[in-house]
């Protein structure tokens, strides 16, 4: 046992095991091999952590934390891992806490609104769940079906429906929180409307396990809107598309999804799924109007219409369920289509005001090219968030270096439209070494302040967000 | 050794697949053992890591890796949901024969496949079987189980396996004699075990003017050789029964979901010229409820039988077989019956072969799930067309103390002829 990276020893290892019972404490090296990656293309690079553990409630976490910050061993709470930014890799090791036991929806309340959750419930059970009583918890990260509320809190993951209905942030009211030294920080409360001192909820939301543990959340729910529509609307050029959107929004229409995919796109989802889209057009909008069923069909005729004028050359309008359906299957199969392309892809999130988007696009894809490097474009239009999926081989070495080289240009080019590195995805390990571009010293200040007074040893998913 | 390196995939013939897993994780959401372990090394995404690691050298294909291995249904619900389109089943069981060169196979999973191996052992296995029933010790047993607790509960899931549904008996046709040749695989459940379902499929073919040629020397079919990696004995197997078939067959019919997904993987484990014919009879081999459903079948209007049901999709045949929509149209033909879907209702059963024996704890924990599902519905009688699945089924319902009965579609069919006969 004398491979361990940190502080662990045998005694530890034993004090784990008396917390949670021999089966939840994994340390043979194939168990820990399995625990030294997330959704993040990372290459080669192996970090294994020392051991796994598989906690069932938060009085055993607690447990965990004070054994791990009594002697410096690093922990990093973990879910699905399906993050995009190593998040939940464990660069200097230690104990990987495993929350796919705590998946419990403790309690969903009709009446005020609100559900209290596991951190390890999975983002799309919450949304099936509320939807059968008739509510609705918004945020759609496109990975839903597996990622959890816990992850989405400590990433402050969005998707598609961010313009109209927000992120993970605005539905977060209350958390429970575990600390570095073991105690529990409860935040925010049950109310929508709530000023009682610092809204420490919020800090703790987008902080990537660096502050504390969340093991419990309380999030607010709204009523399930009346009737959905889809729409495909297909344009010769970015450019047209881009009015269309800049259109539609002055028109003062708020659709629940704006979406944007690019030719290659469309050509990469034709190439594998056959689902009906042109492979002749430079940009398509997926849209989605949501609300009473008048509304919808007011909003749908107003977009058309807009569309229409700013030279669309073809929309798709669904019917019933079952094509709406068929249509978001174009949308969502294209992150598949491009990993059949190559062994790999890698995905960036940078984001820029909405006006910039054809100008970004057009950067994106200069930029790519540049470096010899497949690109398929796609993103949230309506909140300015673009996804650029690079399909590559990173055994190439020199794939590997030219898409570090075209990362960095794409985050400058983001900067300097006024965007920012990252929308949803959050900063990781991939991000950390541009912080500087995006934020001014003072910011950089605090935030490194409020670590150390969270986490003084630096225990809580060390070398996240910061570059050390 | 060298000579079965060429006849048969290996993993390295896999290492391109195994490495372009993007690690997104999406396996997660479908696949049944992570749910009940929730450990990342029982998802695919953790075994591809794996055998990356072993086929880039930097792990050794241990113990501790089969182990790993072995915690895979087999049941394809990964493949429909993973973007780079993986076949996680395939490179598994490709995983796992190479793993028997190196780390050996299990006792008792030696044991299993060996029987089922040899037509001989499986005779004495139908004398005993006989013998117990004809002496209703079942019936003594069952009461035994009552009191037994876990021990008793293996007894009841035994004797669950032997209730028979459906006689025989020769009904007169109601169609013109088919020129059609067919050929029936019953498999060994039938010929061995409880021969329920093969009386149900001659009573349905032959009432709609089928007459099927059941040849004598065929084996088992071999699916839990395959997936288990034994590789030689499966190919022997496919050898065997390739070789019973006639050339001018039309179709080969298939009650079992198991049997039946087999004939398509016999031409990768086949030589020659049996490799050719194995292309050609992968073709022509039909499950009964999609021959059924292809044809105007007998829906007799005066008979009925008044029952709720609700059915499970085996893995072998959705997935395998993309038979899906044929057992339950059969089912709702029939007059009375309140059909009702159970919540999903294609998610494996956890049976699985030898899973069931060789990894108990997580096999009930996901046929308790199933079971629970079912008594959802409400349903009087659930179905599925799967010799398989009939035990994952029969467990779970077990272990909610549930006395539901099982049946094959086709059984429902005869019941209502044998109904309409009277």
């Amino acid at each position: 046992m004398s491979e361990f990276k940190t502080n662990i020893n045998d005694k530890i290892i034993n004090s784990l095991k008396s917390i949670l019972g021999n089966p939840n404490v994994l340390t043979d090296y194939e168990d820990r091999y399995c625990y030294a990656y997330d959704a993040t293309a990372i290459g080669e690079a192996l970090y294994l952590p020392d051991v796994v553990v598989l906690p069932e409630n938060k009085e055993q976490i607690c447990q965990i934390v004070r054994i791990a910050n009594e002697n410096n061993i690093p922990i990093v709470p973990r879910a699905s891992g399906t993050n995009l930014v190593g998040g939940c890799i464990p660069l200097k090791g230690g104990i990987i806490l495993h929350l796919s036991k705590m998946n419990k929806i403790l309690n969903i309340d009709k009446n005020n609104l609100i559900c209290t959750v596991q951190p390890g419930v999975v983002v799309g059970n919450l949304q099936q769940e509320v939807s059968d009583l008739g509510l609705f918890y918004p945020p759609d990260p496109a990975s839903l079906k597996v990622s959890t509320i816990g992850g989405s809190i400590a990433q402050s993951s969005g998707g598609p429906r961010g313009f109209k209905y927000g992120t993970t942030k605005d539905y977060v009211l209350g958390l429970e929180v575990v600390l570095a030294d073991g105690t529990l920080l409860k935040t925010g409360g049950t109310t929508v409307k709530n000023v009682t001192g610092y809204n420490l909820t919020q800090l703790i939301v987008g902080s990537e396990g660096t502050l504390g543990i969340v093991v419990e959340a309380t999030l607010k729910l709204i009523p399930k809107p009346e009737e959905q529509q889809v729409m495909l609307a297909y344009f010769e050029s970015i450019d047209q598309a881009a009015e269309a959107i800049t259109g539609i929004i002055s028109a003062k229409i708020t659709p629940a999804t704006l979406d944007i995919m690019d030719k290659n796109t469309m050509v990469t989802i034709e190439n594998f799924h056959h689902v009906g889209l042109p492979t002749d057009m430079e940009a398509v909008l997926v849209l989605e109007v949501d609300g009473f069923k008048e509304s919808v069909a007011v909003q749908t005729q107003q977009i058309i219409d807009i569309c229409n004028k700013f030279g669309a050359k073809n929309i798709r309008v669904s019917q019933n369920q079952q094509e709406a359906d068929e249509l978001w299957f174009a949308r969502r199969s294209a992150f598949g289509a491009v990993a059949r392309l190559r062994p790999n892809v890698l995905t960036e999130d940078a984001v820029v005001p909405r006006d910039k988007i054809p100008e970004f696009i057009s950067k994106t894809r200069k930029i790519f090219d540049k470096y010899n490097l497949t690109v398929c474009i796609m993103g949230h239009a309506g909140d300015g968030n673009i996804h650029p999926n690079v399909s590559l081989d990173l055994r190439n070495k020199e794939e590997a270096e030219n898409f570090e080289k075209a990362a960095e240009e794409l985050f400058d080019a983001a900067i300097e439209l006024g965007g920012s590195l990252s929308g949803e995805h959050g900063i990781g390990m991939l991000k950390s070494g541009f912080m500087r571009k995006a934020l001014d010293e003072n910011s950089i200040k605090y935030m490194k302040e409020i670590k150390k007074l969270f986490d003084p040893k630096n225990i809580l998913n060390p070398g996240k967000i910061f570059h050390e | 050794m060298n000579e079965e390196k060429t006849k048969f995939k290996n993993l390295n013939d896999y290492a391109e697949d195994v490495y372009k897993c993007t690690k997104c994780g999406l396996c997660q959401s479908v696949c049944p053992v992570y749910k009940a372990t929730g450990r990342e090394t029982t998802v695919s995404r953790g075994k591809f890591t794996l055998l990356n690691g072993i086929i880039n050298g930097k792990l050794k294909f241990n113990k501790k890796i089969a182990k790993n291995l072995e915690l895979c249904l087999g049941c394809k619900a990964c493949y429909d949901f993973c973007p780079s389109g993986i076949s996680a089943e395939e490179i598994i069981a490709a995983a796992r024969h190479e793993s028997s060169k190196i780390n050996g196979i299990g006792f008792i999973k030696k044991f299993i496949l060996a029987n089922f191996k040899s037509n001989f052992r499986l005779s004495l296995l139908k004398i005993g079987l006989d013998i117990y029933k004809t002496l209703g010790i079942n019936n003594i047993t069952d009461l035994i189980s009552k009191v037994t607790g876990n021990l008793g509960k293996y007894l009841t899931l035994f004797n669950s396996q032997l209730k028979e549904n459906t006689k025989y008996k020769k009904l007169k046709p109601v169609k013109p004699q088919s020129e059609l040749n067919i050929v029936y695989f019953s498999g060994c459940i039938n010929n061995y075990v409880n021969s329920s379902i093969k009386n149900a499929v001659l009573i349905v073919l032959e009432k709609n003017g089928f007459s099927v040629n059941i040849p004598k020397n065929f084996t088992c079919c071999g699916i839990a050789a395959r997936s288990s990696g034994d590789f030689e004995s499966f190919s022997q197997l496919a050898e065997n029964n390739l070789k019973q078939i006639p050339d001018d067959v039309d179709y080969i019919i298939t009650d079992c979901a198991s049997c039946g997904s087999v004939w398509e993987f016999y031409p990768d484990f086949t030589e020659g010229k049996l490799k050719e014919k194995a292309k050609i009879l992968a073709g022509k081999t039909i499950n009964i409820n999609k021959f059924l459903v292809e044809r105007e079948i007998y829906i007799p209007e005066n008979s009925k039988i008044s029952k709720k049901i609700t059915y499970h999709d085996p893995c072998h045949l959705k997935r395998f077989q993309n038979v899906f929509e044929e057992p339950r149209k059969i089912i709702k033909q029939i007059q009375g019956i309140d059909f009702k879907e159970m919540k999903d209702a294609d998610v494996c059963c956890g049976a699985a072969g030898t899973f069931c024996i060789s990894q108990p704890e997580i096999s009930k924990a996901i046929s308790s799930e199933k079971a629970q599902n079912i008594l959802n519905t409400k349903a009087d009688i659930v179905c599925t067309s799967c010799a398989g699945c009939k035990i994952g089924l029969s467990q779970g319902l077990i272990e909610k103390n549930s006395s539901i009965p099982i049946y094959h579609p086709v059984e429902l069919l005869a019941e209502l002829y044998l109904k309409d006969e009277k």
